[in-house]
């Protein structure tokens, strides 16, 4: 090495290559996480103005019964019968201070299959139901 | 270092990342508003029935049942007990109703016929109005208790 070697010229962009990796996974981290995050069926739910937060609806050991408009019926995730929803929701509930249940019905499903459900969640023994609903941001005129 | 860089009008080599970073962001940004939506809800109660206690008159002429007829979403009427009522004066009768007492509790029958979304709005009002606990009555219950 008889003269010195050049020094490279300075680069004046910055190296984003590693922003882009480190975004690229919070994006599929973001995109795997959010269809797990809904619990049940998803379906219409009724909006309301009043509604109160129940965060306890999303926890994993939350009773939460989902009414589709046709009348089906899903605990959690598996639909299941009209007649079996007393002792399912029994069991589930028997060691549980709260026993709170909760029901997302469909805005448009029959307010009789509604019922049929919450007189089987009252055999039961539950007397707290939790209607889900969503919030209406506005004070819209009432229909 | 053999690596030719910064040549005076040389051709850029690097991908322009910019936009895809921009395009990044927001998909992020959207992601991470759509995933905190902790559930909002309305509380109801569903009462037991109870054959052996049979309600007193006092008990039976203070309590307050909203029903909400088959033709509720056409005619914009319901029922608290035996009055009909405008749906949107239903909140600020309930108010009258409850202002001088402290059991702010009520009871919905629906018909069945309904579409949830009826039973929920007439719930909603009620929330609205300041009435913390609400009882559906069901078919199934009034036959029992009966």
């Amino acid at each position: 090495m008889a003269h010195k070697p050049k020094a490279p010229p300075t680069v004046a962009d910055i190296n984003v290559t590693p922003l882009v990796d480190v975004m690229l996974v919070l994006l599929i981290i973001f995109m795997v996480i959010t269809p797990m995050l809904q619990k049940g069926v998803s379906v219409d739910m009724a909006k309301a103005q009043n509604p109160r937060l129940m965060p306890d609806a999303e926890k994993e050991d939350a009773t939460l019964l989902v009414v589709t408009r046709d009348g089906k019926v899903y605990l959690g995730n598996g639909q299941i019968a009209l007649d079996e929803i007393t002792t399912k929701v029994k069991d589930r509930i028997s060691a549980r201070l709260d026993k709170t249940v909760y029901v997302r019905s469909d805005a448009r499903a029959k307010y009789g299959d509604v019922v049929k459900v919450v007189d089987n969640v009252r055999a039961a023994g539950v007397d707290s139901l939790g209607l889900l609903t969503e919030r209406l941001q506005r004070r819209t005129a009432l229909q | 270092m053999a690596m030719a860089v910064g040549k005076k009008g040389g051709a850029m080599s690097e991908m322009n990342v910019t936009p895809l970073i921009d395009v990044l962001l927001v998909l992020i940004i959207i992601f991470m508003v759509i995933t905190p939506l902790t559930p909002n809800g309305l509380d109801a109660l569903v009462p037991q029935p109870n054959p052996n206690a049979k309600p007193n008159e006092e008990v039976i002429s203070r309590t307050i049942v909203v029903s909400i007829p088959a033709d509720a979403a056409m005619t914009k009427r319901v029922k608290i007990n035996q009055d009909e009522v405008d749906i949107r004066q239903l909140g600020s009768r309930l108010e009258d109703i409850f202002k001088t007492r402290n059991d702010r509790v009520i009871f919905v029958k629906g018909d069945s016929s309904l579409p949830f979304a009826e039973v929920a709005m007439v719930i909603d009002i009620a929330k609205g109005a300041g009435i913390d606990k609400i009882g559906l009555i069901t078919q199934k219950l009034e036959e029992s208790s009966q």
